[in-house]
């Protein structure tokens, strides 16, 4: 990484906690043995805004959060591959709003659940290798999006079942993609990065009429005109190893390596050089511990706070509105020692969920300022 | 910037900006100290005072003004100079960063609120979009939401209501679901017990690959694929962690990088610290420590500021008028630029991904005569063709001879017809022009090449003659080999007619008193036939031109104005340039002497004032392409700039100082021009050759093939194949038969049609005469060569049209005769065998065939990015790391590698007794890979090949148990692929 130059520091946020929430934990589950990987929140239908879905082995188990730190097992679904590890899970929805849960996992296959009918709905085989992440376009939520280690990045429509897209070749990523995920207001950009060390944020402009080709296909999908997006607009050196974490904050994105802290940047783009183009840092978020590879935040529906567990099963939550950045919370429990894969923060950030390596899921509640 | 700046003493800063100084002096340090030891890209370590714990970010900015900083002891440490100016100097530099910072973060903040804003609204409507996803909740089907059900039953069960049993759903799971719903308090109850799962049914797993793209053609690696140099960071698949393996040599790469800009706050610093006291050493000196670089970048830097500062004033004005030049006021070489730069002279297309762009470019000795569009020239081009325009002036000047050249706006009514499309009025205007011509009976005399020189109108002859040729026009602008045999006559024909042209013009624009007498003279014997006469006029304007030809076009913009006939010249056959090349050199001097005499002539004389440098250019390209044909250069390159008969006026303008300027020299060349005439297509010397080379073949066919066609280094190669890669081609730009120094030479590779030198050199392939054995023997010298027949090169060797389209009509020329189909030219042609993807037998993917073929038939090409050696060592590391590896040895230079770019050929796997075998052969001057049948194969076997790894590279499965002689056992960087898929 470069050396940052005169003037263009980042605000690095201060580690002390301003006490401005304070949570507490009021539940935890020891789901299985293997580790859990991922843990989302239903943020795409509005009824099932406390309902949140988990990963890890071969299983993915729908719960809802109640009252007074209660969980309550909804769902389960178990791939009869045993060796299946799904690594990601992300709501999202047909086009007639029935729930769906897409995962994926060490074996490649997008597992599309039917969660209102409680059955697999569709089941994508593509990829060339295993999935890291999955995210829903907020807009369109039959949209999805897959990051892989065969270094591409897909998207996919859930409804038809279509692979409409691939994000990879000439301008694509040279080791497995980690994450990935959708700009909230621009439809047709996403940003991905991963083992490559970059950041790269792609444009879908120019191929939008398959997207819409994607809706109406009659055929088989396997028939579909897939196209490969070779170049992305803009690619970003921000971190110096893996990037295994990013989200866009409105036009900015986070993104965290395993430096030990969540970086947030403004991509400058050219107008007429694509491709080219500089990260202006504006801010840092220090995470301590937080020196493994696929360690993953998340944020509020309103993007208020980015919560991240950190190799050492504590977490930190980040205001992610002020400047310079202000640590809200620190969370820490003597029991929770793993390692922290995913968190997720509801709707309104009251309540924090983190999955661990132990297989434990830890729901944490705000507790009311007196 | 801020106006305080202006003031004059450190104290006035100081006071001027209580709140920035106060940190200085603790928290400044560190920051200086941390960027000299490099480590400021880490966060941890103070790049920022507001790191420091128990000092919240904001109240750094705000609190505490009182600390001065002047005696700064480290800011002593660090300068050597230990003078109070150095201090002084020093402050200024910690409060100017201090400004800097504030504003930065003053400037992050803001966009941060701007950002959050925007994101305000977002996530506004994001909650829109979430709370309107549920209006079918209502709907029928509402029972079938089980996911809702369950959410609600959870929260009744938590209630304590006691649920009720909706069966509507009528399956079991529905019963776990109430089992689910017992309440996990804070305990830890284990989950898998409490539901009872919903079973995915399996779905098999693909073999694992990287995501690829599909290549029908080689692609050479851009610059940004390169791992060399590139820190990797692999993570151990077991342990899960991340391992860094990189050669120290490849981190000390990646830390010299490029030079960083400066950025505006520096630049900031700079001004005012060198505004404030000056500009001295000691002000570098600190400068640069306090911006972590080099005390004489910084100086540099200081003097373009300086340099900008005083620009900035003026300069803007001109800068607007400068962007606004057009081509228009560039050279043509200026304006050629991006097509020189960006188009491949050997792959025909713009942005060339297997030669990349700015090639150097080589430009043939030899140039293919001008094309002719036959159908172009009889009809007038438009309403400004100089055909129009001549008759009238012809009529005019019968009666009044020397009136005005330009009488654009005189036509008869009758001939605005000519504006209309040229078909439809071809008759009118044939019409016409018989009608005005003065001997229409030799016009219509198809054999007869001499007319009146009144009529414009090429003879039939030149119609027929310019038959259609094969390759389009855009073709015959780069293919400057290629045409010459089928032009040869062509071009006969157009000297002619150019010349008569000429002499047509003379009479018309009346323009030099003595070139009318002789124009009378000349009149008079055209129509009596003479071709004498004739071929001494066209033979002296050529003459005096060939040597322009001979130079390489770069060199030419001083004597841009004498070239307009240089396509003469090139526009013989190369027999006839070669028969000429005596006559030529010994007049070299006088020919010399007469191109210093026609550029001063032209200063005097040229009445062409309003030609601009790039149009003079333009229309001598548009000779060099389409010969003396006006209306083909006005339609193809001055369009909008210059009409046909303007176009017209100038060729002729210079053809008058010519002629006026030539008397002698023009015999010799008549005797090549009449060669040429009696001709057939083909030069006997060719004809001999091939006979020869017959009779030569049938005594020993492999002496043969390397005598005749194996020039030193072709012979070397196949004598050495098995021992030595294949050397990369690399065209040369020799502009004489090659000698020692040819590139080509050096390198060990022929010279290929690519290269500038005449086709006489004798390092050139000079491809088969192949004709019964359909080139797919070692009896054809292209095949022993591992090369590919070239119908540009190859005597019978020519591109039958589809048949592999199955319609069965092969469109061989009827004048090659005999059915004769090369057989070895299936690479060029991608005549390739269906190849389809699979599941293999043996491991991941496999390729297989998806119709039966042959012994030795060609099934595809191996496909992939051509990356240097170097550059593969290191990516078969990386591949050796993951067990799978699609290096293929290409030659000396280049390895392909199929990894993310390459076609379904890659997936062939290995087998140590494979019916395949891959082949490297070079076509049109590329080596390329093909993989060929080794025995019969029927539809749907699977395709395996013999990787030929390294004999201790090869894995342990590789390992075949005898040594073959077939293996390569060379000690080349590496040979075939290293290891695929298991």
């Amino acid at each position: 990484m470069a050396k940052i130059a005169l003037g263009c520091e980042p605000v690095v946020g201060s580690l002390t906690s301003s006490k401005k929430k304070e949570y507490r934990v009021t539940n935890r589950l020891q789901e299985g043995k293997r580790p859990l990987y991922a843990v989302a929140f239903n943020f795409i239908d509005s009824r099932y805004f406390n309902v949140f879905a988990t990963v890890g082995g071969n299983r993915v188990t729908v719960y809802q959060c109640l009252e007074g730190g209660v969980i309550a097992v909804l769902q389960s679904y178990i791939d009869e591959d045993k060796d299946e590890s799904f690594y990601t899970v992300s709501w999202a929805c047909n086009i007639d709003g029935a729930p769906l849960l897409v995962a994926g996992g060490i074996n490649g296959i997008i597992r599309v659940i039917d969660a209102g009918n409680e059955k697999i709905h569709k089941s994508f085989v593509g990829h060339g290798d295993s999935i890291n992440e999955i995210r829903t376009q907020p807009l369109k939520p039959s949209l999805v999006v897959s990051a892989s280690k065969d270094e591409s990045v897909r998207l996919w429509n859930v409804h038809t079942g279509i692979c409409i897209l691939i994000f990879a070749g000439a301008g694509g990523h040279r080791n497995e993609v980690l994450s990935v995920d959708f700009h909230p207001s621009d439809i047709y950009r996403i940003a991905s990065c991963g083992m490559d060390n970059t950041v790269k944020i792609w444009s879908m402009k120019e191929f939008w009429t398959y997207v819409e080709k994607s809706f109406t296909w009659t055929d088989l999908p396997s028939k579909f005109p897939t196209k490969y997006v070779q170049f992305p607009v803009f690619i970003a050196s921000v971190h110096s190893n893996y990037v295994d974490c990013n989200r866009w904050l409105g036009d900015f994105i986070l993104s965290k390596s395993v430096d030990n802290e969540i970086v947030l940047w403004e991509p400058k783009m050219k107008e007429h050089s694509p491709g080219e183009g500089s990260a202006d840092v504006l801010q840092k978020y220090p995470v301590p511990e937080c020196d493994i590879w696929f360690i993953k935040f998340s944020c509020d529906f309103h993007y208020k706070a980015a919560v991240i567990g950190n190799r050492e099963g504590k977490i930190f939550v980040w205001d992610l509105q002020s400047s310079p950045p202000v640590l809200i919370a620190r969370l820490s429990h003597v029991q929770s020692k793993s390692p922290i894969r995913q968190t997720a923060v509801s709707f309104d950030g009251s309540t924090i969920l983190s999955c661990c390596e132990d297989g434990t899921i830890w729901r944490w509640d705000a507790v009311a300022n007196s | 910037m801020p106006a305080f700046m202006a003031s004059a003493t450190v104290s006035a800063h100081l006071s001027d900006l209580p709140n920035y100084v106060q940190g200085s002096g603790h928290h400044n340090d560190p920051l200086n100290e941390t960027q000299r030891s490099g480590a400021s890209d880490d966060p941890s370590h103070g790049v920022h005072p507001s790191d420091l714990p128990d000092d919240p970010p904001k109240d750094a900015w705000r609190s505490d003004p009182d600390d001065d900083p002047p005696d700064n002891p480290l800011a002593i440490v660090l300068v050597d100079a230990k003078t109070p100016a150095a201090l002084e100097i020093q402050a200024i530099i910690d409060v100017l960063k201090e400004q800097v910072a504030s504003e930065r973060t003053v400037f992050v903040k803001r966009r941060m609120e701007e950002n959050t804003q925007k994101l305000f609204d977002v996530t506004k409507n994001l909650f829109k979009l979430s709370a309107e996803r549920n209006p079918k909740i209502n709907g029928t089907d509402q029972a079938v939401d089980l996911l809702a059900k369950r959410q609600k039953d959870a929260i009744d069960m938590q209630n304590g209501i006691s649920t009720s049993s909706g069966d509507s759903d009528g399956n079991s799971p529905q019963e776990d679901g109430y089992a689910s719903s017992a309440i996990l308090l804070g305990s830890s109850i284990a989950v898998k017990n409490a539901v009872r799962p919903i079973k995915l049914p399996e779905v098999k797993r693909l073999p694992p690959y990287t995501t690829w793209i599909f290549l029908d053609r080689n692609q050479r690696m851009t610059e940004d694929q390169s791992v060399v140099g590139r820190r990797r960071i692999y993570y151990d698949q077991n342990g899960g962690e991340a391992l860094i393996c990189s050669d120290s040599e490849e981190d000390a790469i990646e830390e010299e990088d490029e030079k960083k800009e400066f950025t505006e706050s520096e630049d900031y610093i700079l001004r005012m610290t060198v505004k404030q006291f000056g500009f001295s050493d000691v002000i570098l000196d600190l400068l640069a420590q306090c911006f972590s670089r080099k005390p004489d970048e910084i100086k540099a830097r200081h003097e373009d500021l300086v340099k900008e500062g005083n620009d900035m004033g003026f300069t803007s004005n001109v800068n607007v008028d400068g962007s606004i030049s057009s081509y228009l006021d560039k050279n043509l070489d200026a304006a050629l630029d991006s097509f020189d730069n960006l188009f491949c002279r050997r792959c025909l297309v713009f942005d060339c991904r297997l030669h990349g762009c700015s090639q150097d470019l080589i430009f043939p000795a030899e140039k293919p005569p001008p094309s002719c569009c036959p159908d172009a020239e009889k009809d007038p081009c438009g309403a400004n063709c100089y055909r129009l325009v001549l008759k009238l002036e012809s009529d005019a000047s019968i009666r009044s001879p020397g009136q005005g050249t330009s009488e654009e706006h005189l036509f008869p009514p009758s001939d605005a017809s000519a504006q209309m499309p040229r078909r439809k009025n071809l008759g009118l205007s044939v019409k016409m022009r018989t009608k005005s011509s003065q001997s229409d009976g030799t016009s219509s005399n198809a054999k007869n090449i001499c007319e009146s020189s009144d009529s414009e109108i090429r003879p039939p002859i030149e119609v027929a003659d310019a038959q259609p040729s094969s390759s389009p026009p855009k073709n015959k602008l780069v293919k400057r080999g290629g045409t010459q045999k089928r032009n040869s006559k062509r071009i006969a024909e157009h000297m002619l007619v150019s010349m008569r042209k000429r002499q047509k013009k003379m009479l018309a624009s009346d323009s030099d008193p003595l070139e009318s007498g002789t124009l009378g003279f000349k009149d008079l014997s055209l129509q009596s036939n003479s071709r004498k006469e004739n071929g001494d006029e066209s033979s002296s304007s050529l003459k005096l031109k060939s040597p322009n030809a001979r130079r390489p076009r770069r060199i030419s913009p001083a004597l841009d104005n004498c070239k307009p006939l240089q396509i003469e010249t090139s526009g013989c056959p190369p027999n006839l340039v070669m028969d000429n090349q005596p006559v030529i050199r010994k007049d070299d001097t006088s020919r010399k002497n007469d191109l210093l005499a026609l550029g001063l002539y032209q200063h005097e004389v040229n009445d062409d004032k309003s030609w601009k440098p790039i149009e003079k250019a333009l229309y001598e390209k548009g000779l060099e392409i389409f010969g003396r044909n006006s209306c083909l250069i006005a339609r193809n390159l001055m369009n909008g700039l210059k009409t046909c008969s303007e176009v017209f006026l100038y060729m002729n303008s210079y053809d008058n100082k010519l002629i006026s300027q030539s008397g002698d020299g023009a015999n010799a060349l008549i005797d090549g021009y009449y060669k040429v005439d009696g001709k057939e297509t083909m030069g006997n010397g060719v004809r001999r050759r091939s006979k020869f080379l017959r009779r030569r073949g049938r005594v020993r066919r492999l002496k043969y093939t390397w005598k005749s066609a194996g020039y030193h280094s072709i012979r070397k190669r196949i004598s050495e194949r098995k021992d030595q890669p294949c050397r990369q081609y690399n065209p040369c730009g020799c502009q004489s038969p090659c000698g020692k120094e040819c590139p080509c030479l050096v390198n060990g590779t022929c010279c290929e049609k690519y290269c500038g030198c005449p086709k006489s050199c004798k390092n050139r392939f000079r491809g088969c005469h192949c004709a019964k054995s359909q080139c797919r023997s070692r009896q054809c010298p292209c095949f022993a060569a591992d090369r590919e027949c070239d119908p540009d090169v190859c005597r019978n060797c020519w591109i039958s049209l589809p048949c592999s389209c199955g319609d069965g009509t092969l469109g061989v020329p009827s004048q090659r005769g005999d059915n004769y189909e090369c057989r070895n030219m299936k690479l060029l042609l991608k005549q390739q065998q269906r190849v389809l993807l699979g599941r293999s037998d043996v491991s991941g993917w496999g390729a297989f065939l998806k119709n039966n073929v042959a012994k030795h038939e060609y099934l595809g090409e191996y496909t992939g990015e051509l990356i240097s050696h170097r550059e593969a060592d290191k990516r078969g590391k990386i591949y050796d790391r993951e067990n799978s590896s699609f290096l293929f040895n290409l030659n000396d230079q280049f390895v392909l590698d199929a990894f993310r770019k390459g076609d379904k050929l890659k997936f062939a796997n290995h087998s140590p007794d494979p019916n395949c075998y891959a082949k490297v052969i070079m076509v049109a001057g590329d080596h390329r890979v093909g993989i060929f049948a080794k025995e019969r194969i029927s539809a749907g076997e699977e395709l395996f090949y013999d990787y030929r790894y390294e004999p201790d590279r090869a894995p342990a499965w590789a390992k075949k148990p005898e040594t073959s002689g077939f293996k390569k056992e060379d000690g080349g960087p590496s040979s075939g692929r290293a290891k695929k898929h298991t």
